[in-house]
């Protein structure tokens, strides 16, 4: 179906309207979007008569919009130009009259959520370069999910009867699935509703289970904040724990950990592509160190899962986090590896689902979408890969290059292929990023999480800057739907930025 | 999570900059927490013979209300004479930026504590006398800024 003439000139002359201060001609608009006035003039009369255009009479007079443009959709404007419809008539009966029902709800949905104010600020210039917080859905994934919050599909998946049962097959495939990806047996894989869940779920889970081993559990000084909680949280509980240490450009002190590991230490938790300043730590030898002391190692994979490749069969891991809304799924779905065997007390107590781990109603459509996510950026791994690290290296030479003070954190070549994080001197992370804000780009200090507290960020002190290197940094982190043309356009404006905020400054060069 | 009115004053800030030959200054804060401010006061004498602020200039390392509060406590300050500059309370300049985030109000203490630094510096510079409220607000500030600075 295509939108009429008549709705595409509509929605074209009301969105020129919201630009003008005051009222305007026929004349006005007609001669600025190029429509012939007589037949705009029919368009602003249908508009008229459905309440969403007004005339005033006078000098300045004209027609205006009648309503706030955040209160008029597109729904109401198309309508009033047109009756688009899918819907069979009234009296037809056929097999296929609840499809056209749905497409009709569903266009009519899209239509009646936007709103002229929306559609006008969604041409304004907004470059997002916050991936590392949360990603967007794919529509592919979106596509793939919709179908799931249908009727059939709507079976608990511990219920004995059909529909249950198909839920909890689809459930089934998508465990499959994510064991072929990380080469595990489908057993061992749990779902979870993020990864601050199956974080906190080993941390605790382990810490209980093992507790007549040893009390000690062994992390690093870079970890996410759900993991240092729940760390912190332990030790209220009798734990104790240790904080390894990195060094400059955030890699593990692995002689450290060694000398560490006592005979009660029952797990490790390491992060495996840091969150805020992107090193990719070896858990290949991470996970060797602790299997050769019989101690459970667990990697918080929240940020590398499918960015890097990770191969459990290879690997000496136990427990491993993966979250979804990362990699261009939905918020809300996070799994959780356990390795067979592993001895863990689950956080949720109920219906025992998720083999007795996680007791909860499973989140189909989130965990489909998971799914779907993960098997596009496996298969896209290559080409992503090549993209995303050469506009990387590209925007972190330029950086350096045309801003000075300014220097790189993190790990040079073992580093997630998205993340980019830089300390300017003299200058403040928040300001900042208001100000580049202001020119439409997103970005973040440190991570999201910590935005309303006003401590340093805890990993780049770890690295070893001073608390005011660490004040003045920002993390870029690109994604899929990032463009050359976005990171130069980031490129042209933070030099200026820099600039504006050490002219205030009172500390000078 | 910012007013408008903060958001304004962050983006194009009052008075800012250095001055060339101030009568007083006033720098408060520290490196290691994020935010340091610096006030610049032009004193003179006004047709009554008090001391008054004839020009204000600040200078400043932080966040967002950092940079606001300076700038709305230069707009606060500037042609009032010091005793009436020293009654500017941290709450008037919340009040002029119709409120600021919780975790942000101590960037309105500074401010007000870079203005009665400068005002301290002045009446020790030209041997008045120093209230002893005045006296206690510098105290506080010493006290802060040598335990930031170790």
């Amino acid at each position: 179906m295509n939108l009429s003439t008549k709705s595409r000139y509509g929605l074209r002359a009301l969105t020129n309207l919201l630009d003008q201060d005051c009222c305007c001609s026929v004349k006005q608009i007609s001669k600025k979007e190029h429509i012939s006035s007589d037949y705009l003039e029919k368009i602003f009369a249908k508009l008229k008569k459905a309440g969403l255009l007004k005339v005033e009479r006078g000098a300045c007079g004209g027609y205006s919009l009648s309503r706030d443009p955040k209160k008029i959709t597109l729904g109401e404007v198309i309508n009033a130009l047109e009756k688009p419809e899918f819907i069979c008539p009234d009296f037809c009966d056929c097999q296929s009259k609840s499809v056209w029902q749905k497409i009709q709800s569903g266009f009519s949905h899209v239509l009646n959520s936007i709103t002229l104010d929306q559609l006008k600020t969604s041409n304004n210039k907004s470059v997002y370069l916050d991936y590392a917080a949360s990603t967007p859905v794919d529509p592919e994934v979106l596509n793939t999910m919709l179908p799931y919050f249908d009727f059939s599909f709507c079976g608990n998946t511990m219920s004995l009867h059909q529909m249950g049962s198909v839920a909890s097959q689809v459930v089934e495939s998508c465990r499959v699935s994510f064991a072929n990806i990380l080469k595990v047996k489908p057993q061992e894989i749990i779902f979870t509703g993020s990864a601050t869940e199956s974080n906190n779920t080993v941390l605790k889970g382990i810490a209980f289970a093992n507790k007549s081993k040893g009390k000690h559990i062994i992390i690093s000084s870079i970890e996410h904040d759900c993991v240092l909680s729940s760390a912190k949280w332990l030790t209220t509980q009798g734990f104790e724990i240790s904080q390894i240490s990195v060094d400059k450009f955030g890699l593990l002190n692995l002689d450290e950990l060694k000398k560490t590991i006592r005979p009660d230490t029952i797990l490790v938790s390491i992060i495996h592509g840091n969150n805020e300043i992107g090193t990719i730590q070896d858990i290949q030898r991470i996970g060797q160190i602790c299997h050769d002391r019989g101690v459970y190692f667990h990697t918080d994979a929240s940020q590398s899962f499918t960015k890097t490749p990770i191969d459990l069969s290879k690997l000496n891991v136990d427990l491993l986090t993966a979250s979804s809304h990362k990699i261009y799924g939905p918020k809300g779905a996070a799994l959780l590896y356990i390795k067979a065997g592993t001895k863990i007390t689950p956080l949720l107590h109920g219906g025992g689902h998720e083999f007795g781990f996680r007791s909860s109603t499973v989140n189909l459509p989130a965990i489909i979408g998971f799914t779907k996510a993960a098997e596009i950026s496996v298969k896209n791994f290559d080409q992503e890969n090549k993209k995303l690290s050469e506009l990387r290296d590209y925007l972190i030479k330029n950086i350096l290059k045309t801003i000075s003070e300014s220097r790189l954190n993190g790990h040079p070549q073992k580093r997630l292929y998205n993340n980019i994080n830089i300390s300017f001197d003299r200058v403040e992370g928040e300001s900042l990023l208001l100000e580049l804000d202001f020119y439409g780009i997103a970005v973040s200090t440190g991570s999201a999480c910590s935005s309303s507290s006003l401590e340093p960020s805890h990993v780049l002190l770890a690295t070893g800057l001073r608390p005011e290197q660490a004040h003045g940094s920002l993390r870029f982190s690109l994604g899929r739907f990032t463009t050359k043309s976005e990171v130069d356009y980031l490129l042209k404006v933070l030099p200026q930025v820099i600039n504006k905020f050490r002219q205030i400054s009172p500390f000078k060069s | 999570m910012y007013t408008q009115k903060v958001l304004e004053h962050f983006r194009t800030p009052h008075n800012f900059g250095s001055m060339k030959n101030p009568t007083a200054v006033g720098q408060v804060g520290n490196l290691a927490c994020g935010d340091v401010m610096k006030l610049y006061l032009k004193i003179a004498k006004n047709k009554t013979g008090q001391d008054f602020i004839e020009d204000v200039k600040f200078e400043t390392l932080g966040c967002a209300a950092a940079i606001a509060t300076s700038s709305v406590i230069t707009d606060l300050a500037k042609g009032k004479t010091l005793t009436e500059a020293l009654k500017i309370k941290n709450e008037d300049i919340i009040k002029a930026l119709d409120d600021l985030p919780a975790v942000k109000i101590h960037c309105s203490l500074l401010a007000a504590d870079a203005l009665a630094e400068a005002i301290y510096g002045y009446y020790q510079k030209t041997h008045q006398s120093i209230s002893s409220e005045l006296e206690k607000v510098h105290q506080r500030i010493t006290v802060c800024q040598t335990r930031l600075n170790h």
